[in-house]
């Protein structure tokens, strides 16, 4: 027995020895754990903690020992729920909670509990582990903070975007409104040129045509799709624009009312302009007006002035005749007062006859049908007949009359001797008529730059100044030489410029009023 | 024997100055009022001189010089052309046809009308 109970003894005291043993192993594992653990029974009161939950709550083993959990946590409801849930479970339950340490500290923790059980599987209480995540905490509300600014600051970038976004759209109404009104405005000036009763071609910069309107399409009988973006070269294929493009040429000169005619019944005036924005010259515009009906009233007025004037000559021809075989004697004797009386009423008629012949000479100018024929003429010749033709009336009027020649003969000139004797005619028939009693009459003839030039100067009433620009004019008369002789028609001037422009010169005169007059005019030499 | 002038025109007025004008300087003066009596008169009397107008109805002074021209008898007759206008384009075509002096109506008076036709016939 002794042996038995030595054996019995011996194992008794193994056991015990191991259980000491494995009671020192988690003691001192319990002890190293760095993680605060408590033990807890199903009431809820704290057993056993360890070092680290002594070091980490605050309390020692004794002061926490027999508290119950709830005490350790701010939130006792759901340390209550944790409690029942551990409970219930089989598995670790997690649960975040605050931690309330012996010096009041809150510290967030997350809390792990396993449920113990028994052999029979009864629940005899549970381990909690407590996990300090304040760190995480704080980093998680730093995080949070951050989310928070970067939110704020979001919605306030958000709220910028949109103020922009709303001034943008304001914007873009602005110029939606606008770009309506352009297009507005454009279509009112497309509409004014598409009826524009004129005829108008707009070139670009590049001289390329850029628009025709209906009218212009009209003219020309083109359409302007086929004529739209051609270079002026391309253009001059089309027989039908030949004559605006001859007028115009590849530069696009500028061109000022200037006549084509396109058909027998068609003729156009033309004009062309730069169009200049900011300075610099972006296109051309060509205008063309349709003249032909008044060109045709001009050619029926001309012809009607020309039937009348003809149909006058023939009575005034007749008075002239019957009158001077009066005068003449030639239909018996007649008193002094009879001749007198006869004498005033030739005179007039003489006028009248003048008049019309002058009206005769202004209609052929304008039907263009002026200059008959032209011969190689020597000036000096003409102007001594028109001097001798004038002897009378120069001893009448006690003149001296100069004549100027040249020491060389001068070259002939291609001319209409009739007309240019009248031209020269009319000048000096002025320098003669208003002149003072006892005045001068000076005429040169000179040889200047390849032209002959014809001067006649005259001592006479002069022209007043506000009156000179009217000189050439059709009719004019000048107010100061009105009063002094009311005879004269204000023709002969205009006919003389006619007549010497015909030939290619050029007219003009000085003048200074009860000094004289000098006119001058050039005749060009081939 | 006085000079025989013919002048054809049509105009009553200047045909009756122009008679009595031409009488009193001591002419014997016939009348024709148109181109084609002128051509029938000029044919019977054989005038020394023709005064000729050129614008007239039936026929005009072209016609009857181009008719003059052709004839050989006539073509001897000295004519002097009456124009309206004077315009150088009738009086050349009155000398192409043998014209040899011309009168504007408008403008000649008839002292003018003695003196041109005694250039070419004498009183």
């Amino acid at each position: 027995m002794v042996q038995e109970k030595s054996s019995l003894e011996l194992e008794l005291q193994r056991l015990r020895e191991d259980l000491e043993f494995l009671e020192g192993y988690i003691k001192e594992f319990s002890e190293f754990l760095p993680l605060p653990i408590c033990t807890v029974n199903p009431l809820n009161i704290i057993l056993g903690v360890n070092q680290a939950f002594q070091d980490f709550t605050g309390y020692n083993e004794i002061e926490i020992g027999g508290r119950e959990i709830t005490d350790l946590f701010l939130e006792k409801k759901e340390t209550e729920v944790l409690a029942e849930e551990i409970s219930q479970k089989n598995t670790r339950v997690i649960k975040e909670l605050t931690l309330l340490t012996k010096d009041k500290k809150k510290i967030p923790v997350n809390v792990y509990g396993l449920s113990r059980k028994d052999e029979d599987g009864n629940f005899i209480g549970y381990f909690l582990a407590l996990s300090d995540i304040s760190e995480i905490k704080k980093f998680q509300e730093k995080l949070e903070e951050k989310v928070r600014e970067k939110t704020k600051e979001l919605e306030k970038r958000t709220k910028d975007l949109e103020t922009s976004r709303k001034a943008l759209m304001n914007i873009l109404e602005d110029v939606d409104e606008e770009k309506k009104r352009v297009e507005e405005e454009k279509n009112k000036t497309l509409s004014v040129i598409t009826n524009f009763t004129d005829g108008l071609l707009i070139f670009d910069e590049k001289n390329n045509l850029s628009l025709i309107n209906p009218q212009g399409e009209n003219f020309f009988n083109l359409k302007a799709q086929d004529l739209a973006g051609k270079t002026i070269s391309e253009l001059d294929n089309f027989p039908t624009l030949k004559p605006l493009m001859e007028l115009i040429g590849p530069e696009i000169s500028q061109v000022f009312r200037k006549e084509i005619q396109l058909k027998e019944n068609l003729i156009l005036e033309v004009t062309s302009l730069p169009i200049i924005r900011e300075k610099e010259r972006i296109g051309t515009l060509v205008i063309l007006h349709d003249v032909t009906r008044e060109k045709l009233i001009e050619r029926m007025k001309t012809e009607f002035v020309s039937l009348s004037a003809h149909q006058l000559r023939t009575p005034l021809s007749a008075i002239k005749w019957t009158l001077r075989m009066l005068l003449d004697g030639d239909l018996g004797e007649i008193t002094e007062e009879q001749r007198n009386f006869v004498e005033k009423t030739y005179n007039s008629n003489e006028r009248m006859i003048s008049l019309i012949n002058d009206l005769l000479n202004i209609t052929r100018i304008e039907e263009g049908r002026y200059l008959y024929k032209t011969i190689l003429t020597d000036i000096e010749s003409v102007i001594e007949s028109v001097i001798s033709f004038y002897k009378e009336e120069i001893e009448k009027r006690k003149l001296k009359v100069e004549f100027k020649k040249p020491k060389e003969k001068l070259p002939e000139v291609m001319a209409d001797i009739e007309k240019l004797k009248l031209a020269f005619q009319n000048i000096f028939d002025n320098a003669i008529r208003y002149n003072l009693v006892g005045g001068r009459v000076t005429v040169s003839l000179n040889y200047v730059k390849k032209k002959i030039e014809v001067t006649v100067e005259d001592t006479g009433v002069g022209i007043p100044k506000n009156q000179q620009d009217r000189v050439f004019t059709k009719f004019f008369r000048a107010a100061n030489v009105m009063r002094m002789e009311t005879e004269g028609t204000g023709l002969g001037l205009f006919i003389a410029k006619n007549i010497i422009e015909a030939h290619g010169g050029k007219i003009w005169f000085e003048s200074e009023e009860n000094k004289g007059s000098t006119f001058y005019f050039t005749l060009p030499v081939k | 024997m006085a000079k025989k002038i013919l002048i054809v025109e049509d105009e009553e007025i200047l045909i009756n100055l122009l008679q009595r004008k031409l009488t009193n300087e001591g002419y014997e003066v016939s009348l024709a009022r148109d181109g084609e009596e002128g051509l029938k008169v000029m044919k019977e009397i054989q005038p020394d001189l023709l005064l000729l107008d050129i614008v007239m109805p039936k026929m005009g002074g072209f016609e009857v010089m181009e008719k003059m021209g052709r004839d050989s008898e006539l073509k001897k007759i000295p004519v002097i052309v009456i124009s309206n206008s004077g315009q150088p384009v009738e009086i050349d075509r009155a000398q192409e046809l043998g014209a040899k002096d011309w009168l504007v109506k408008a403008e000649f008076d008839p002292q003018e009308v003695i003196d041109k036709i005694t250039k070419q016939i004498g009183k």
